[in-house]
């Protein structure tokens, strides 16, 4: 019918040829050939590549496959079915599965969506009497009901004050991980690179890597640790309860900073404010540290700190602020 | 020049979310002389070639400035100039109506976006789009467990992939075909890509 049609049809045969496993650089020229013949073919293989991406997560509808099936191989690829068999034993109790086929998800209704903006902050009250703290540009699903308690942190950071309840576990799924707990307090944030960082202030929490092949056991951190978790690693460490209020200090719109880098700071401050603080890291005043309570959202008082205490050259350039040396 | 690979993730994370309104846009204000395909390739390539020269601030007012642009030069192309149109065009007001709001609750949920786009593709098309995206497949298993031949694999993952982006940027998820024709030029097209990989 059109052109364009042609154009797409043909971005959509590139995609799909791309992830087969025998994939060579005669054909990645090839493709990169086509791409730089117009821009009109660079536009519609962005459409599809956007598409590819997004259809990722499919991944998460699989059921648990029986053991004894197609020969599959341990590739990556399949890492995502174990992040859908904790997702699934939730589900399986809430909607009807009919064997053999693909579950269809009803509208369930009882899942609610929340977000924060940039510097923003947010308290939500949940059925079961538990409390979230939405942080900075946060963005997170809650489902609560007769039988589970399940959060979904997409981005972003969180702090909970989970109500105690045996019969049903706080479940908290936050990239590969998922977070299991009773009846607590503690932060949940994730970073870059899928890092994942919970902050206990009280009781005790599990912290299970889902992507793992065999049985790795489960980290537990309880009040006044900080767990990390990478991959399928968990570093869990004791700290000091000012730490763990450092961690917190957020939630009165704080930014706490101990013989923290400058370069780290900046980045902390950047989280929250649209205006944006650019430092070169590579310079030696990135390594400058310093200490002290900041209000979250101030980001000219600390700029003027820094210009004042530290003798640091500031431009302020409208969306953003360079410091230099 | 801004780096291509910088333009590219702007043009996914900036422009493609778009899409849905941009396509309205065009719809409501547009003579509905061009096929949207067309006029939604002219106005990303247009959108491409000027981030190249350096990425505007804000995604939104620009692409629908310059969609608003192309209207107006699409008008002055064509034969029969009203008047009337060229005025209500120039003074559209460009900050436009944002997404209805059950595209917005549905776009929070992207996987059940997703599986919406999933239901409305033709049975085999969705058999392989599931065997490849939900279970991990690879092609050759995926062709091995239908009996069929890879390369009809390909074929019905690139369709399945237009349809389930199409439905995911907003459209309905529908894929018109080519008449003959222009089957034999993409035809044709595509064995020389094949000679040359």
């Amino acid at each position: 019918m059109s052109g364009a049609e042609e154009i797409e049809a043909a971005a959509a045969r590139w995609r799909v040829r791309r992830d087969r496993g025998d994939w060579s650089e005669d054909d990645q020229r090839a493709l990169t050939a086509w791409l730089n013949a117009s821009t009109a073919h660079r536009v519609a293989w962005l459409r599809m590549e956007y598409g590819w991406r997004r259809s990722h997560r499919l991944a998460a509808l699989r059921l648990p496959m029986p053991q004894s099936s197609i020969g599959e191989t341990h590739d990556t690829r399949r890492a995502c079915h174990r992040y859908a068999t904790g997702v699934m034993a939730l589900a399986a109790t809430l909607v009807a599965v009919a064997v053999g086929t693909w579950i269809v998800w009803q509208d369930i209704g009882a899942v609610h969506h929340y977000e924060t903006e940039i510097g923003g902050h947010r308290v939500v009250p949940l059925r079961d009497g538990s409390r979230l703290e939405l942080n900075t540009d946060t963005r997170l699903s809650a489902e609560i009901d007769d039988r589970a308690r399940t959060v979904w942190l997409d981005q972003g950071e969180a702090y909970f004050e989970v109500a105690h309840d045996a019969s049903r576990p706080f479940v908290i799924h936050a990239g590969k991980h998922r977070i299991v707990v009773l009846g607590t307090r503690f932060s949940v944030r994730r970073s870059d690179h899928d890092l994942l960082e919970v902050a206990v202030a009280d009781g005790r929490v599990r912290i299970d890597a889902l992507d793992v092949a065999g049985t790795e056991a489960p980290a537990i951190a309880v009040r006044g640790e900080v767990a990390v978790a990478a991959a399928a690693s968990t570093l869990v460490t004791p700290v000091s309860p000012e730490r763990v209020d450092r961690e917190l200090a957020w939630r009165r719109g704080v930014l706490i900073f101990d013989n923290t880098t400058l370069a780290d700071a900046v980045r902390e401050f950047n989280r929250y404010n649209r205006q944006q603080l650019m430092i070169d890291d590579t310079v030696a005043v990135a390594r400058t540290r310093i200490s002290g309570s900041f209000e979250a959202a101030n980001v000219q008082a600390f700029v003027r700190l820094l210009h004042s205490a530290y003798g640091l050259r500031v431009e302020d350039r409208g969306d953003r602020i360079d410091i230099a040396g | 020049m801004v780096d291509v690979r910088l333009v590219d993730e702007w043009f996914m994370r900036e422009v493609l979310p778009l899409e849905a309104a941009l396509m309205r846009f065009l719809r409501n204000n547009g003579r509905g002389e061009s096929d949207p395909a067309d006029l939604r390739q002219e106005l990303y390539v247009q959108l491409y070639e000027a981030a190249r020269r350096g990425l505007p601030t804000c995604a939104r007012a620009f692409a629908f400035r310059v969609a608003r642009n192309l209207l107006i030069n699409q008008l002055r192309r064509s034969r029969v100039v009203s008047m009337e149109a060229m005025a209500d065009l120039e003074t559209l007001n460009i900050a436009v109506t944002t997404i209805t709001p059950e595209q917005e609750a549905a776009a929070r949920n992207e996987l059940r976006r997703l599986q919406a786009g999933l239901r409305c593709l033709p049975a085999k098309c969705r058999e392989v789009v599931e065997l490849r995206r939900i279970d991990g497949l690879s092609q050759t298993e995926v062709a091995t467990r239908l009996g069929v031949c890879e390369s009809t694999v390909e074929k019905q993952l690139a369709y399945g992939l237009r349809a389930l982006t199409d439905f995911m940027l907003g459209g309905d998820g529908k894929i018109r075909r080519a008449p003959a024709t222009l089957r034999k030029k993409a035809e044709a097209v595509r064995l020389q890509e094949e000679a040359v990989s």
